[in-house]
């Protein structure tokens, strides 16, 4: 039996029992009296590692959520009091106007549909290129499977400036300068490696019996892989879609060489609030506080298929 | 299930998705199209963000008056460089007109076109020299600065006529406390206001053109003289050792304080005076403890003078544009209708008109000083080179932040000089 199983039996029984035959089941009054004192002490012991991991935790949710905290507090304050020194971190008088005047400026809403529109396109690209080829990776374990795998792995390792200047001029030169499909492509060529990756894992959790039991009762391979193979990773594919939608989302260096008037999408817009003369922290959090909520709102959306393909990958059948 | 269907299935849903991709790609949400075609009136104007303002009312005027539309693309600083270099060597712009800051004109000058007409003997009594100078590259007008500034004196008004102080400089020092016009006055000054938490100046250890600008009052090019690095002469060496001297009147960690740190100083009342672009007079918050308590005045002088940095952006025509007269016509409203940047958030101007038109209006007291500056006797632009760039971020920065620190000027300027010569030969 595997330890993992062992572990989940074990769970129900007593702890003499989990002891195993070599653990005394009798004993004098003072044995009682010691085995009392440690199981004291081994509760001691563990709610001692629990505070210490509570704390560990608590100081690394500060560590990650802190510069996102002082940012929304940030875009409630004042112009004096953003620039203050030294920093405060709450708002000495809260205020909306860094909201209004980051909105109010020409270009936001526009940006925010690129965006949009930009993430989506690139998503639904790495998900449709990604898909097969990860199952067809896994699936037939060929040699040629296994060099396009570690070739798009090295492409992870290529920085994006160095292909960003070429991709512009190439999208340029087949007349696609300032679209969201050229900025979507540049995208995908991001995401894709690591979407293949993401979704070879999980096709590799996939026990290739469903398959063949799928066969077996009168599926094609693709209709196998359709109605039986793809609904068991759909926690992995939406795992694999937050990470494309993501990467896309938060993209600024393609964005910033690839777009002009039509497609230009926020992350460039927010970076404009840091101008030659000057930086206006208020406005620049305020549109970054709401450039930040449509994708919080979908992490919170997909979270348990987040959950279920986080953990689908992390155990072979 | 038969593999037909199947097959069918994902043909059927991946041509839909394309096709959705497709219908909603054909133009995004930010306007109807990048490149100006050929013989149209709409121009695509290339412009860092913080000057888009500076061109808003240019562009409804110049609609009105050529019936030019104007678009435009409006990029952060820090990556419009890379973003004019990899158009401009590809051939393929998506804009008409770009908005260039003096220090990358140098390094477009073979990607833009002549605009020799707009220069006429009017425009360049109209036009401050140093700008007119450096808008000449090669025997040709390349930019029309569309607006300019320089560092001025910004001081507390309110701390330098308190009688108190004023008694007490006296005092201590022997002559009257005033705006600071010489490098002495400033230390005096400097020094008497840092006590109580508050500090006389700032030093920048992260940025070059205060440095560049006491090499100028010493009576030295900067940095390079023709073809030859003069970066170790005793003019750089004395302005060095001036701007040193003021550390220890200065909020610690100069090394790290740029424009943006060093403007947060003295709006929250940290710093007593400091150097600074003339702009930042207008920029000044109203819940801000220093509004309407700041005193402007010229930059200091040194040995030979006046002298600042200007640091103005030129709007240039692309050879690669296939928009020249339209784009010519909204550099020539730009030129005609230049006051109007005055009115806008930065507040500034090119021409020298405009701003006497506006130097006596209230809110405005920053241009007296700035004009003055902009003429003063040691005022010069920055070496026309396009290593420039390299130049500040490899050499000159971190010298300054090693000198701040507390290193050696002499071996500094000396190290400096050599690091220059490598890149420039």
């Amino acid at each position: 039996m595997r330890v993992a199983e062992r572990i989940k039996n074990d769970a129900g029984k007593s702890p003499a029992a989990v002891a195993g035959p070599s653990a005394p089941t009798t004993g004098s009054g003072s044995g009682r009296k010691r085995r009392g004192v440690n199981r004291e002490g081994l509760e001691a012991g563990r709610r001692s590692t629990r505070t210490l991991l509570w704390v560990l935790l608590a100081a690394a949710m500060v560590l990650y959520g802190f510069p996102f905290l002082y940012l929304l507090f940030t875009s409630f304050k004042t112009p004096i009091d953003t620039i203050a020194v030294p920093p405060t971190i709450l708002p000495k008088e809260w205020t909306l106007e860094n909201y209004a005047n980051a909105l109010g400026r020409s270009g936001v809403v526009a940006s925010f549909i690129n965006s949009i529109q930009t993430a989506i396109i690139s998503t639904l690209l790495s998900l449709v290129l990604a898909v097969p080829a990860a199952y067809g990776i896994t699936r037939y374990q060929t040699l040629s499977g296994r060099i396009f795998i570690m070739a798009a792995l090295v492409t992870r390792m290529v920085p994006p400036v160095a292909i960003g200047i070429p991709l512009a001029s190439m999208m340029a030169s087949m007349g696609l300068a300032d679209t969201p499909i050229a900025l979507s492509i540049a995208h995908t060529t991001i995401s894709l490696p690591l979407s293949i990756w993401l979704m070879s894992s999980f096709f590799e959790a996939v026990p290739r019996d469903l398959e063949e039991s799928a066969t077996v009762d009168g599926c094609s391979r693709l209709g196998a892989l359709w109605r039986v193979v793809i609904p068991v990773v759909s926690g992995g594919i939406a795992v694999t879609a937050i990470f494309a939608f993501l990467a896309s989302w938060n993209e600024f260096l393609f964005a910033l060489l690839m777009t002009a008037i039509r497609s230009q999408t926020t992350p460039v817009v927010i970076a404009n609030f840091q101008t030659q003369f000057g930086l206006d922290w208020g406005s620049m959090t305020a549109l970054a506080a709401v450039y930040s909520i449509p994708v919080i709102l979908l992490t919170l959306l997909l979270q348990r298929k987040i959950v279920a393909g986080m953990t689908l990958g992390a155990v072979k059948g | 299930m038969s593999t037909r269907k199947t097959i069918n299935r994902f043909v059927t849903i991946g041509g839909v998705c394309t096709a959705v991709a497709l219908a909603a790609t054909g133009c995004g949400a930010g306007g109807p199209s990048t490149t100006g075609s050929a013989g149209t009136s709409t121009v695509n104007v290339l412009v860092e963000a913080g000057g888009h303002a500076e061109l808003t009312g240019v562009a409804e005027q110049c609609k009105k008056d050529a019936g030019v539309n104007v678009n435009f693309v409006e990029l952060p600083y820090d990556g419009m460089f890379n973003r004019l270099s990899s158009e401009f060597s590809s051939g393929n712009v998506s804009f008409d007109v770009a908005a260039l800051d003096s220090v990358w004109l140098p390094s477009f000058k073979d990607a833009v076109q002549p605009i020799d007409e707009i220069f006429t003997d009017e425009a360049k009594k109209d036009i401050f020299p140093a700008l007119v100078k450096e808008a000449n590259v090669d025997g040709h007008f390349i930019g029309l600065p569309a607006w300019t500034n320089a560092e001025i004196i910004l001081y507390r008004k309110d701390l330098f006529e308190d009688a108190k102080n004023k008694a007490d400089f006296q005092a201590k020092y022997g002559y009257e406390l005033a705006a600071p016009t010489t490098w002495k006055q400033y230390q005096d000054i400097a020094e008497f206001f840092t006590k109580d938490g508050m500090y006389g100046t700032d030093v920048k250890g992260g940025v070059e053109t205060e440095w560049l600008a006491h090499v100028l009052q010493a009576g030295s090019p900067m940095v390079l003289d023709g073809d030859k690095v003069v970066i170790d002469n005793a003019a750089h060496k004395e302005a060095l050792d001036f701007y040193v001297s003021l550390v220890k009147s200065a909020p610690s960690g100069a090394a790290q304080v740029d424009w943006a740190a060093a403007q947060n100083l003295f709006n929250q009342g940290k710093t007593a005076m400091t150097r600074f672009w003339a702009h930042a007079y207008r920029q000044i918050p109203k819940d801000s403890p220093v509004a309407g308590k700041v005193g402007t005045a010229p930059m200091i002088a040194g040995s030979a003078g006046i002298g600042g940095v200007p640091g103005p952006w030129y709007l240039t025509v692309p050879k690669a544009t296939k928009n020249t007269d339209a784009a010519k016509k909204f550099i020539k409203c730009a030129y005609d209708n230049n006051s109007m940047g005055i009115e806008s958030s930065l507040g500034l101007a090119s021409r020298i008109s405009a701003f006497e038109k506006y130097q006596d209006k209230a809110g405005y007291e920053s241009f007296g000083p700035l004009i003055e500056t902009l003429n003063g006797k040691a005022t010069a632009t920055r070496p026309a080179t396009e290593k420039w760039q390299q130049i500040v971020d490899t050499v000159l920065v971190p010298m300054l932040q090693k000198a701040v620190a507390g290193g050696d000027s002499a071996t500094l300027l000396a190290d400096a000089k050599k690091q220059i010569e490598d890149l420039v030969k």
